[in-house]
């Protein structure tokens, strides 16, 4: 399917997540540019202008390190992003793998999927929790975490679609002509579950930036000097009768993305094969 | 019914047990002594051996794990590093706060979340339909803690309605009246989940609606609002009850991080504070209760399910 | 005065703002102890006719533009909606193509039937519940007394569609509308249903409008025939007189296609062409692209309705023409 026409349908008539997906690229520019935006190094620590509030030169004012809170909600962004795309990655990289193998396969997918049952059994952030124990903190870990949890639904959804699949005319043309496992697979299945696996990934963006959000807030997130929106709400909220916008900032740059990634994966996903739309656990 | 309740715990054993294996293996999983690691930095190397020789460390793992899952069986979880008491004592205390937590949670989501979901889905396609479907999916994309701050800030700071933090136990001075210290919480954990509930309600009333034997049941002159209730709400109750299994399991994953904005001494809060404590089996213990727990509410869930389906049980 | 007058009915779906029509100025009337059926491809608006007279177009994207329906001296397009709800289900009954999902699957059917007695008539939870297994025998279901507390999935299609007769004349009504009852059963079954029903008119006088795209069910079950095509009546007539003389050309294309068993055919005949989209513009006469004895004066000037013969109305220009 010809991915710009599936985004332009998904989009038509839906102001409210239209907004949400300008919003996203705003937030994605900011991600790239964030050294050429910022106007302040996010690091940089200041002790004569601590909490200064919200105005010139420091827009959203500075924390309790003197450090700009505007420079540092701009170097989250970059975080969001790289947090929200690794998580996706691996999710669906590891989820996919094991939930398209184990349709394909049925006596290695029965196994499998007796395992991914078994990881259900743990709750998103207690699972992640328990991951992290084991590891240091650090950015990559944070995104290995969130994107094991997540592999786990993420197989299950695909085991259910690649069965649908499986059972179609067109898998069993290719099989009478000879295509290999692979071919099949990757050639023939796969690109049908695109655009589902679109959908897919946006609500995991979104959860994962909430479960990024929850894991920093309990110190166990990212590494602490990380700029984060996270991070920034964790460390700051002791001030927050002194400085209500250490919080307010970043709360609102958290649900704005999260709220508008949620909108676009609820489009894409009115507009994707109706075959598919109850797999897909959202919003 | 009955049989359909046994042949679903036969099904539960398994997983059950793969999954004590993975907890079991969660202490051997970190680098260094196992003894050592459950005993803590400040264990001398003879309290280490004697624990080794108690559990069998120098044994095959698989004898590790059928000795450390007879001790589990006997309810003993091993002992905290950071208490110095047995773990079920230490996950014992706080079993009141996040049971008690837990079901007002639950209130809130069934007294906000249906009837707003109902109404979304009765006034389809209306601007109150889109207030409301929208304002669920903003509500589920806050941050637990933001709001809970916010709560705090707004409710206990500003107005002084409620307190904001800790709960004493209802066997305190207070009785019953110590609820108020877990409703700020309560309504912080419910929002996102109301929220999940209030779109699942309106999604799955929507798809029965669309369904030919409402189509029978206009047919009949029954009034809407009771086609809505007996027979939309009615069947979209069954795809609502598969999903609450979902929302337990989000509750209790966020009520670790409640528990600990409003620093309520429950087994959320429990989990956080060993992890940064090292205290490696509590960690152990509230796993493994947390997804017994777990287990069983979705065994609880699927039989709810097939009482509201006549179609599973009788299969 | 007919128990059901539908004149010049209109009925337009909105999608984006413009309303296309679906049912251009249909009229007919069904006599009590009448079975009216009206036959045509899907698509031609034969079941938005009948669920426009039942009243449960609901859906705000299809709406009434025009004519009026006229139901045991009540003009339905001007009643409210309550007024409306005491006649459905009660004077005025209705049963659909699905017998497969046309029962709400977690009711048992006895409360299925029950619900609709206790909607219009003042009685017991057990009187209502008698009532249900009498009119489970009525229908022929094996074992009424027992089978009132199965629930729909632990039926047959034909014994669900026999259910669903069972509820739509739970209160005697005076019209039964039935949109395709059989075409999702078995031949055998179908065969089963359509009696019921005949033998159920029989003995209660009611008046049925019968919805089918199949002649041959049409021919032995309906006292008069109604055949629409996009939107209009093309021919309608009573059955024997129709039979007897196929005025219009599309009528003679329908029959064609249906094999005949004591006619030995190499080919069936199919109507060339394909019902052309509610988007595509037509002048003239609706039919003329698939028409074999179409003109230009066909594909420019939409006919009017006119006697063929008496009782025997016609929507062409050329009505008893030779297709060949």
């Amino acid at each position: 399917m010809n991915i710009i026409n599936f985004l332009r349908n998904a989009f038509a008539g839906r102001k409210l997540a239209t907004v949400g997906f300008i919003w996203l690229c705003f937030i994605l520019l900011a991600a790239i540019f964030a050294p050429l935006i910022a106007p302040f190094d996010p690091l940089e620590i200041d002790p004569v202008g601590r909490l200064a509030e919200p105005g010139l030169p420091n827009l959203f004012g500075t924390d309790h390190f003197g450090r700009d809170t505007f420079s540092r909600a701009i170097y989250g962004a970059r975080m969001t992003v790289i947090i929200g795309v690794g998580s996706v990655v691996v999710a669906l990289v590891c989820g996919g793998l094991i939930g398209m193998l184990s349709a394909y396969f049925t006596r290695l997918g029965h196994f499998l999927m007796r395992g991914v049952d078994v990881l259900m059994a743990f709750p998103a952030l207690l699972m992640a929790l328990v991951l992290i124990t084991l590891l240091e903190r650090s950015v990559f870990n944070t995104i290995l975490v969130i994107g094991i949890v997540y592999a786990t639904t993420t197989a299950r959804i695909l085991y259910g679609m690649t069965l649908k699949l499986k059972g179609e005319v067109f898998v069993d043309a290719a099989v009478c002509s000879g295509a290999g496992h692979s071919s099949i697979l990757f050639r023939h299945i796969l690109p049908n579950l695109v655009s589902p696996l679109l959908v897919q990934a946006s609500f995991i963006f979104a959860f994962a930036q909430l479960q990024a959000a929850a894991l920093d807030f309990l110190g166990l997130g990212l590494p602490p000097e990380v700029p984060s929106w996270g991070n920034m709400l964790s460390e700051e909220r002791i001030y927050v009768t002194r400085a209500p916008w250490l919080l307010i900032y970043p709360g609102l740059l958290i649900v704005l993305s999260v709220f508008s990634m949620n909108l676009v994966g609820d489009a894409l996903r009115d507009s994707i094969d109706p075959r598919f739309k109850d797999d897909i656990a959202g919003v | 019914m009955l049989a359909y309740t046994a042949k679903r715990l036969l099904t539960l054993i398994p997983t059950l047990l793969a999954a004590t294996i993975l907890v079991f293996l969660f202490v051997h999983l970190i680098p260094g002594d196992p003894a050592a690691i459950l005993l803590g930095d400040t264990a001398t190397p003879e309290e280490v051996a004697q624990l080794s020789a108690e559990l069998g460390f120098d044994r095959p793992l698989w004898i590790q794990y059928f000795l450390w899952l007879g001790n589990v069986l006997q309810g003993d979880l091993g002992t905290s590093i950071f208490f110095r008491e047995p773990v079920t004592a230490v996950i014992g205390s706080g079993a009141e706060t996040s049971i008690l937590l837990a079901s007002m949670t639950m209130v809130w989501i069934i007294i906000l979340g249906l009837p707003i979901g109902v109404l979304s889905a009765t006034k389809h396609g209306t601007w109150i339909d889109q207030i409301t479907s929208s304002g669920a999916m903003l509500a589920a994309s806050v941050p637990t803690f933001w709001l809970g701050l916010y709560l705090i800030m707004i409710f206990s700071v500003t107005l002084g309605w409620f307190p904001s933090s800790g709960f004493p136990s209802l066997s305190d001075e207070g009785g019953i009246t110590n609820l108020r210290y877990l409703i700020l919480p309560s309504l912080t954990l419910a929002a996102p989940n109301a929220a999940l509930i209030v779109r699942l309600v309106r999604a799955s009333m929507l798809d029965v609606a669309r369904e030919d034997h409402v189509r029978t049941a206009r047919a009949k002159g029954l009034h809407p609002a009771r086609v809505a209730i007996k027979h939309v709400f009615r069947n979209a109750l069954i795809a609502v009850a598969a999903a609450f299994g979902f929302t337990f399991a989000a509750l209790i994953s966020e009520a670790v991080v409640t528990e600990t904005v409003f620093s309520l001494p429950g087994i959320g809060r429990l989990v956080v504070q060993s992890i940064l404590r090292r205290d490696y089996p509590v960690i152990q213990g509230v796993i493994l209760v947390i997804v017994v727990l777990y287990m069983v509410i979705n065994l609880l869930v699927d039989l709810a399910y097939a009482r509201l389906d006549p179609r599973v049980s009788l299969k | 005065m007919a128990l059901l007058e539908v004149e010049n009915l209109h009925i337009a779906v909105g999608s984006g703002g413009k309303l296309l029509p679906v049912v251009q100025g249909v009229s007919f009337c069904v006599d009590e102890n009448e079975t009216l059926g009206i036959v045509g491809e899907s698509g031609c608006g034969k079941s938005l006719t009948s669920l426009a007279i039942m009243g449960l177009l609901g859906d705000s994207t299809v709406r009434i533009t025009g004519g009026s329906i006229r139901f045991d001296g009540m003009d339905l397009l001007t009643l409210s909606a309550p007024e409306r709800r005491a006649i459905m289900g009660n004077r005025m009954a209705m049963i659909f193509q699905e017998p497969m999902t046309s029962l709400n699957p977690v009711y048992r059917i006895g409360d299925q039937i029950a619900e609709s007695i206790r909607q219009h008539q003042q009685i017991s939870r057990s009187a209502a519940r008698d009532r249900a297994v009498e009119l489970l025998t009525l229908v022929r279901i094996p074992n009424p007394s027992e089978r009132v507390d199965s629930f729909p999935h632990q039926m047959s299609g034909g014994q669900r569609q026999r259910v669903m007769i069972a509820m739509a004349l739970s209160c005697d009504p005076k019209l039964l509308i039935a949109d395709e009852p059989t075409t999702a059963l078995d031949v055998t079954v179908q065969k089963e249903v359509l009696e019921l029903m005949a033998d159920l008119q029989d003995r209660m006088g009611t008046a049925i409008v019968l919805i089918s795209h199949d002649l041959g069910v049409i021919a032995e079950t309906c006292d008069k025939v109604a055949v629409m095509y996009r939107g209009k009546i093309a021919e309608a007539a009573a059955t024997a007189d129709l039979f007897a003389e196929l005025a219009h050309p599309y009528t003679r294309g329908l029959l064609n296609s249906i094999p005949v068993v004591d006619r030995d055919v190499e080919w069936l005949e199919a109507i060339p062409g394909r019902v052309p989209t509610l988007e595509e513009t037509l002048t003239g006469c609706a039919f003329h692209p698939r028409c074999a004895l179409a003109t230009d004066f066909c594909a420019s000037r939409a006919p009017e309705t006119s006697q063929f013969k008496p009782n025997h109305s016609v929507q062409c220009h050329f009505a008893g023409g030779s297709t060949t």
